[in-house]
């Protein structure tokens, strides 16, 4: 037996006070009512009877009386020492609870709750539920990032509203994060017990063996979560065409993980409404990856959605069925041509529909003009460098020498083009190496140019890009060529105006939650305001004309900044939030290892039971308390 | 005047007149022959010859029989006589306890008794005891002595201990008349009842036993630890009352009554246990109805 309540000789001394105090009051008799009465001589005749049969028992039971009593401060003492068996534990742990709320946590493949993550909570509390008072627990929930929810605290009761709002979140999980924090946390505490509830999904090492608890800690992992079957879109993307903005054409991603093949559909939805449907089959564990061109339906906000058909499975993860992606807005380029009249460049860009011309001879330029379009044409001309627009797309058909950006060294007769970038956007779908030119300027090149197609290294087609200045330099004379009678011209010209114009806007980069994304805003601001798919407002700060947050839900949030100033600026961007993580998706539940470290599944044994023996004491001294009552109204002890 | 509290006022005197006259109609043709002494004397009526001897009155010579054996013998008429009613009640301090009291209850009874006595012409006298006689009022007769009654009782003191033997003693000392001795007692007498009652019988009075008790002392409420003091005797009985106890003591109580009531049974007086919880009135015509003793 030990004993953990006051001190040994606090309780004596109480408990002597107390028991010499009833001795004190037992020894005092008691002041007897006066009450006259007409005849004493029947009581007398009664109460004779009584003495004669019951002296020794009104002797003794005045003494029981007086045990009774003493036994009752003997009760209290014990109380007041709170015993516990000699076997048991009765230090306080440090208890920390590491509770998963990564996107696998919502999957619903689990009895006795609506998700994992509910199941989780639900252990968690019982957890809770059964320490001791001397022990002290820690709440923290991790996903791809650890969220400490408390400090190690006394009053297990403080965390259960904590705990009651962990939600799974849409983001993948690291381990390592969460067992580096649980490490930390748990080094040079007392009796330290780690409580892992997780479904293991997302584990990336087989094994964590990293991380140092310490000897004496005891780790446990409580899995959560029965079932793997899922099917889920992994990467979903869009992109308009170059050559026709009005189209777009579609990237998916769809990964079966069931052992075994499956029937689904993949839906494709524009703005909220269903525009096509693809059926798919999928064999055990496969990845299947496709394009879908021509996608010719209007709409900003697309959405893929996987829809599992085969009627002998389930899919227990709908998280990841979905997924979301932005079509960047149409656009006109504004060009402008600078030139004295030159048909062959005016035809192309006058064609198409995409594009809106503003024709200017040379003697009309000014920089300003530049200024209001997305690119000015120089059709063998060159404003001066010093006029030049330092901000700018620009293009240069055969400048002259004397304001070229190139400096011109000399002049190459029937240049043979022998060199060809084919990767670089102004050479998509063209050829041009039988291209028979009178001649072309020799340029020099510098460091921010990048030759796209050369004859024997002379550079023919250059590409320059400074901080806010780009430019693209033709160095010949296109109607000393024939060019014009070719269909690469109209296709060059396109290839110019979409460098410039289309290689930002034509894709909007999709974002993976769990990850910090840095969204461009294109204005300077020091903060911004971001309405995430649940409708939740956030201020998010900005830096370098980038709103920076992150996000943890799927669907699309939508960033809004304004300058202030004389010219207020407002920006709205929308942008897509994706779960992107095959790893995350695949949620069968998976033991954790952590190497030679012994790591106990369950927590049986986590549960607890103190022997509160002082209870039982005060109830037994309850239980004489009422023998004494009854028996003294009863007049037995007295 | 009377007292503004007198129990004795107007109405309770018609009261009385009340009692009287249905204690008449109760006892008519139930009770017909009048009460003979057994005195012979100046009467009118015939009743026995005896010798003569020297000092009677010639005058009541039979000179017929003379005639006939040549013995005197004197004529014997029987004498109709007026009947003596003592009203013996208990002014002990037993009988003064409680509220309303016994004392109280008893004083109202002997009123009422008392009443119909004169009624009928019998002499009635009210003799307070404890330990001794404590006054007295002298037989008296006719109704109007019924204002002398209410007076006497209304001046009447509580004495000290009960005493039966003693008090009896003295009152057959005092009073060589025989008549009905009414006694209206608790009879809480430490040494008894019995040689007190045998005094009045011994003496040839013909006693009436009203035993008077207070429904509360059969049934005490008391619970606990207690000093039981006796009220006329002082002595103290530690006790502890428990509802057992309490159980034992009304036991013993009708222990007590029914001893009291054997007694009186075997020595053929008349009882009659009177709880003062009882309308006295009711208990005058239960009284008649028993005996019909007063007429």
């Amino acid at each position: 037996m030990q004993f953990t309540g006051l001190p040994f000789s606090t309780i004596m001394t109480l408990a002597g006070v107390v028991a010499v105090g009833v001795t004190v009051l037992y020894l005092l008799k008691l002041r007897k009512r006066r009450i006259q009465v007409p005849f004493s001589h029947l009581w007398s005749r009664v109460l004779a009877n009584k003495r004669t049969q019951t002296s020794f028992w009104r002797r003794f039971r005045r003494i029981l009386s007086w045990l009774l009593h003493i036994i009752m401060v003997a009760l209290l003492a014990f109380a007041l020492a709170d015993p516990h068996p000699s076997d048991e534990a009765v230090k306080g742990r440090h208890l920390l609870l590491l509770i998963d709320n990564s996107a696998s946590m919502a999957a619903t493949d689990v009895s006795g709750g609506a998700d994992r993550m509910d199941v989780a909570r639900q252990k968690a509390a019982e957890i809770l539920d059964s320490v001791g008072p001397e022990d002290r627990v820690m709440l923290a929930a991790f996903n791809e990032h650890i969220q400490p929810l408390s400090p190690f605290v006394a009053q297990a009761s403080l965390l259960e509203k904590p705990l009651q709002e962990i939600e799974a979140v849409a983001t993948g999980t690291s381990y390592d994060d969460a067992l580096s924090f649980a490490a930390d946390s748990l080094r040079g505490t007392t009796d330290a017990q780690l409580v892992l509830i997780s479904d293991g999904a997302g584990l990336r090492e087989a094994t964590l063996d990293k991380f140092d608890f310490g000897e004496n800690t005891i780790i446990r992992h409580l899995k959560v979560g029965e079932s793997g079957g899922n099917i889920g879109v992994t990467a979903f993307n869009v992109r308009r065409y170059l050559s026709n903005k009005l189209d777009y054409e579609l990237f998916v991603q769809v990964r079966n993980y069931f052992d075994r093949s499956v029937e689904a559909e993949l839906e494709i939805y524009a703005d909220g409404r269903l525009v096509d449907t693809k059926p798919i089959r999928l064999e055990a564990n496969e990845t299947k990856q496709d394009f879908y061109p021509s996608q010719a339906v209007a709409g900003e906000r697309l959405e893929a959605r996987v829809r599992l058909t085969s009627r002998d499975a389930r899919d227990h993860f709908p998280m990841d069925n979905r997924a979301f992606a932005m079509l960047p807005k149409t656009q006109k380029a504004s060009v402008l041509l600078v030139s004295d009249g030159n048909l062959f460049l005016e035809g192309p860009l006058m064609l198409n529909l995409n594009i809106k011309l503003k024709k200017v001879a040379t003697a009309e330029y000014t920089p300003e003009m530049s200024g209001q379009y997305d690119v000015t044409l120089f059709d063998r001309f060159a404003p001066p460098k010093d006029i030049l627009p330092e901000a700018g797309n620009f293009v240069f058909f055969n400048p002259p020498a004397e304001n070229s950006p190139w400096e011109v060294s000399g002049v190459i007769e029937d240049p043979i083009i022998t060199t060809v970038q084919k990767s670089h956007p102004l050479m998509r779908w063209i050829t041009l190496k039988d291209l028979n030119i009178t001649e072309a300027s020799q340029w020099r090149t510098g460091r921010w140019d990048s030759v796209v197609a050369s004859s024997f290294g002379k550079p023919i087609v250059v590409t320059r890009a400074e901080v806010d200045q780009k430019m693209v330099g033709i160095a010949f004379d296109i109607q000393k060529s024939d060019l014009p009678l070719r269909v690469a011209l109209p296709v060059l010209m396109i290839n110019i105006i979409d460098y410039f114009t289309l290689d930002d806007a034509s894709y909007i980069p999709n974002y993976t939650t769990g990850e910090t994304w840095a969204v461009d805003l294109g204005i300077d601001v020091d903060k911004a305001t971001v309405t995430r798919p649940s409708g939740e407002q956030i201020e998010v700060p900005a830096f370098n004309k980038r709103a920076l947050f992150q996000g943890d839900e799927i669907g699309f949030y939508t960033i809004t900044a304004s300058t202030s100033g004389e010219n207020p600026t407002k920006v709205r961007q929308t942008i897509a939030g994706n779960l992107s993580n095959p790893e995350e998706s695949r949620i069968t539940p998976t033991d954790l290892e952590l190497g030679d470290k012994e790591v106990e599944q369950g927590v049986d044994n986590l549960i607890f039971e103190r022997n509160e023996l002082w209870i039982w004491a005060i109830l037994a001294l309850l239980a004489l308390l009422l023998l004494e009552w009854f028996s003294y109204n009863r007049r037995i002890t007295v | 005047m009377a007292p503004k509290d007198d129990p004795f006022d107007d109405a309770f005197l018609k009261k009385l007149e009340y009692l009287y006259v249905v204690s008449k109609k109760i006892v008519a043709g139930k009770n017909q022959a009048k009460r003979k002494t057994r005195l012979v004397g100046s009467g009118i009526d015939f009743a026995d010859h005896r010798p003569y001897a020297p000092g009677d009155d010639f005058r009541g010579l039979d000179w017929k029989v003379f005639a006939r054996t040549q013995k005197l013998f004197l004529r014997l008429f029987e004498e109709e006589e007026d009947l003596y009613i003592y009203f013996l009640i208990d002014c002990s301090p037993s009988m003064i306890l409680g509220e309303p009291t016994k004392w109280e209850y008893a004083k109202k009874l002997v009123a009422a008794l008392g009443y119909i006595g004169l009624s009928n012409l019998d002499r009635v006298s009210v003799i307070p005891f404890s330990s001794k006689l404590d006054g007295r009022l002298p037989p008296a007769r006719g109704k109007a002595q019924i204002f002398k009654i209410f007076d006497f009782l209304r001046k009447l003191e509580p004495g000290k201990n009960t005493s039966l033997e003693d008090a009896f003693s003295t009152f057959v000392t005092q009073n060589k008349r025989q008549g009905i001795a009414v006694v209206l007692s608790d009879f809480y007498d430490p040494s008894g009842f019995e040689e007190g009652l045998n005094k009045l019988r011994y003496f040839k009075f013909e006693p009436i036993v009203l035993h008077i008790y207070d429904e509360r002392e059969l049934n005490p409420t008391l619970q606990g630890e207690m000093e039981l003091v006796d009220v006329e005797t002082g002595e103290v009985c530690r006790v502890t009352l428990t509802p057992e106890l309490v159980r034992e003591y009304r036991q013993a109580f009708i222990d007590f009554s029914d001893e009291l009531e054997d007694y009186c049974t075997r020595k053929s007086v008349l009882y009659f246990r009177v709880p003062i919880q009882e309308a006295f009135d009711e208990l005058v015509l239960r009284v008649f109805r028993a005996g019909g003793f007063l007429k």
